[in-house]
C-alpha cells in the first residue's frame, strides 16, 4: 500500500483545516488517524465489512459534530476514538448486527485480530508491539476489554469477577506501564 | 496538594480519558483539570499513552475506503448550505440545468404525441382495409355456397335421372299428340317389375296450363281409366326440370295425359286429351 500520497498536519493546522471544512483537513483527518480509529472498531467488530461501514458513519460523525469539539477538553484523538467506540457499540447492540451472527467471544478478539491482520508499521512506532507485550496480562486484559471493547470499568469488574478498586488500580498500573514505555 | 495527588492516583482521570464516567463526574474532571496544571498535565500523559496504544494496534483500511470515506465527507459537504464558499457556485449550476431541462421534456412529450397520434391514424386505415377485405371474403364465401348448393342440387337430379335411365326394367313410352292437340308430346318411364311411373319433365311437351287447371296422367286398365296423379307444365322450360314420379300401376294397356280442373278428376275429359299411347 503506498503511503507517499498521506497527508500529515499538526494537530493545530488540523483542528483549523477542520473547522475550516477544507477538503485537506479531511484527507488529513483520514490519512493520520484511519488506521487507528480502523482497529478501535475491528477489535469490537470482526466482521471487516460491518467493521468499514462503522468507519465511514465514524468520519461523518466527527465531519460534522466537529463544532462539539474543544481542543480544551482533551486531544482529538480521545475524542475521536469515543466517537468511534460508542459507533461500534451501538452497532454491536443492534438488532441487525445480532442476527448478522457472526460475532466471537469477546475475549479472544484483540489477539485474534492481530494473529488475523496486517497491522500497521510505522517508523516512529518501531518495537512499539514488543512495548505493549511488557504489559502484564491481567494489566493487557482489563485495558483491552475499556478501552478496544467499549466495557465501563463496572462491566469489567463483573466480567473479570474481580472488585471495582482493584480494575481501576490496574487500569492505571497498565497506562502507567505504557507510559514509561513511550516516555 | 496531597489532595490533587489522591485525585490523580484515584484514576478516575484514566476512566475520563476512556470515556467512562458520567457526565456530573466528567464536569467535575474538567473543572479540576482548569484550576490544577498538575491534573491537566497527568490527563494530557494519559491521553498521549492511549493513543499511542491505539496506533501500536492500528489496522489500515482498504484503500477503497479512503475513497468512500472521502467520497461522503465531501459529498455531505457541497450540499453543506453552512459553507458560504459553495452556494455562490452553487445557485448558477442549478439556474443551468432547469432552462436545460424543461424544453427538452416538453420537446418529447410533443413528439410522444405525434407518434401516438400518427400510430392511431395508421391503425385505422389498416383496420379499415382489413374490414373491406373480411367483407369481401364473406361475399365470396356466400356466392361460393349458393354455387355449391346448386351444383349439388343439379348433381342429384342428375343421379336421379341415371337411376332411372340405367334400370333395364323401365320401358320408354313416347306418347303422341291427339288431334286436339297435334303438338304435344311427352315420355314416360315405366317398371312393369316395380310397377313405378315416372314422367320426364325436362322433355314434356304441352302447352303451359293456367292456374285453375292441372295435367292429369291416366292409365288405361282393363278399359277403364286409373288416375296417376296430376302435374303442371309451367316448368316444363326449367333447366331443373326433374323426373317426377306418378302413383303406380300394375298393368296398363295405355297411358294418357289431359286437361282437368287443379286437383284432378275422378273421370277423365275425354276432348281434353293431349297425349296418348297403347302399349
Amino acid at each position: 500500500m503506498s503511503k507517499k500520497h498521506k497527508i500529515s498536519l499538526s494537530e493545530e493546522e488540523l483542528i483549523l483545516a477542520l473547522r475550516h471544512r477544507e477538503k485537506v483537513g479531511a484527507e488529513a483527518l483520514y490519512d493520520m488517524y484511519s488506521a487507528s480509529l480502523f482497529g478501535v472498531i475491528s477489535r469490537i467488530i470482526t466482521d471487516e465489512a460491518i467493521a468499514e461501514d462503522v468507519l465511514q458513519e465514524t468520519f461523518v460523525k466527527i465531519w460534522h459534530s466537529f463544532s462539539s469539539y474543544s481542543s480544551e477538553k482533551g486531544r482529538l484523538f480521545t475524542w475521536m476514538v469515543n466517537i468511534a467506540r460508542n459507533l461500534s457499540i451501538d452497532k454491536v447492540r443492534s438488532k441487525d448486527f445480532r442476527n448478522h451472527n457472526k460475532n466471537q467471544e469477546l475475549e479472544n478478539n484483540v489477539t485474534f485480530i492481530d494473529e488475523q491482520k496486517n497491522t500497521v508499521y510505522k517508523p516512529e512506532l518501531l518495537g512499539l508491539k514488543d512495548l505493549v507485550q511488557n504489559l502484564k496480562p491481567e494489566q493487557k486484559s482489563i485495558l483491552d476489554l475499556v478501552y478496544f471493547k467499549g466495557y465501563t470499568h463496572v462491566e469489567a469488574a463483573d466480567e473479570l469477577k474481580l472488585p471495582l478498586g482493584t480494575i481501576k488500580t490496574r487500569l492505571r498500573m497498565a497506562i502507567q506501564q505504557l507510559r514509561k514505555n513511550f516516555n | 496538594m496531597e489532595d490533587i495527588k489522591a485525585y490523580i492516583e484515584s484514576g478516575i482521570l484514566e476512566l475520563y480519558v476512556l470515556g467512562d464516567l458520567t457526565q456530573a463526574e466528567k464536569v467535575q474532571v474538567e473543572e479540576m483539570a482548569s484550576k490544577h496544571p498538575e491534573v491537566k498535565a497527568e490527563l494530557d500523559a494519559i491521553e498521549a499513552s492511549l493513543e499511542y496504544y491505539a496506533s501500536a494496534h492500528a489496522i489500515e483500511p482498504t484503500e477503497k475506503q479512503r475513497h468512500r470515506v472521502l467520497n461522503s465527507l465531501l459529498i455531505t459537504f457541497s450540499d453543506d448550505n453552512n459553507f458560504p464558499g459553495r452556494t455562490v457556485d452553487h445557485t448558477p449550476v442549478e439556474d443551468n440545468v432547469v432552462p436545460f431541462n424543461s424544453p427538452k421534456t416538453v420537446n418529447f412529450y410533443k413528439y410522444a404525441f405525434a407518434a401516438c397520434l400518427a400510430l392511431l391514424i395508421v391503425s385505422v386505415v389498416a383496420l379499415l382495409n382489413v374490414y373491406n377485405r373480411l367483407q369481401d371474403s364473406n361475399s365470396t364465401i356466400a356466392s361460393l355456397n349458393l354455387q355449391n348448393q346448386r351444383f349439388s342440387n343439379r348433381v342429384n337430379l342428375v343421379d336421379r335421372q341415371l337411376s332411372v335411365f340405367r334400370d333395364t326394367s323401365y320401358k320408354f313410352i313416347k306418347l303422341q299428340g291427339t288431334p286436339h292437340s297435334p303438338a304435344s308430346a311427352m315420355m314416360v318411364a315405366w317398371s312393369p317389375v316395380k310397377k313405378k311411373v315416372v314422367i320426364d319433365m325436362a322433355t314434356l311437351k304441352l302447352p303451359a296450363n293456367d292456374k285453375d287447371h292441372q295435367y292429369q296422367l291416366w292409365a288405361i286398365v282393363n278399359g277403364k281409366p286409373v288416375d296417376l296423379g296430376v302435374f303442371d307444365a309451367a316448368l316444363a322450360d326449367n333447366e331443373d326440370a326433374d323426373m317426377k314420379e306418378m302413383k303406380e300401376v300394375a298393368v296398363p294397356q295405355a297411358f294418357a295425359v289431359t286437361l282437368e280442373p287443379r286437383g284432378g278428376s275422378v273421370n277423365p275429359t275425354m276432348d281434353q286429351m293431349m297425349v296418348i299411347k297403347a302399349i
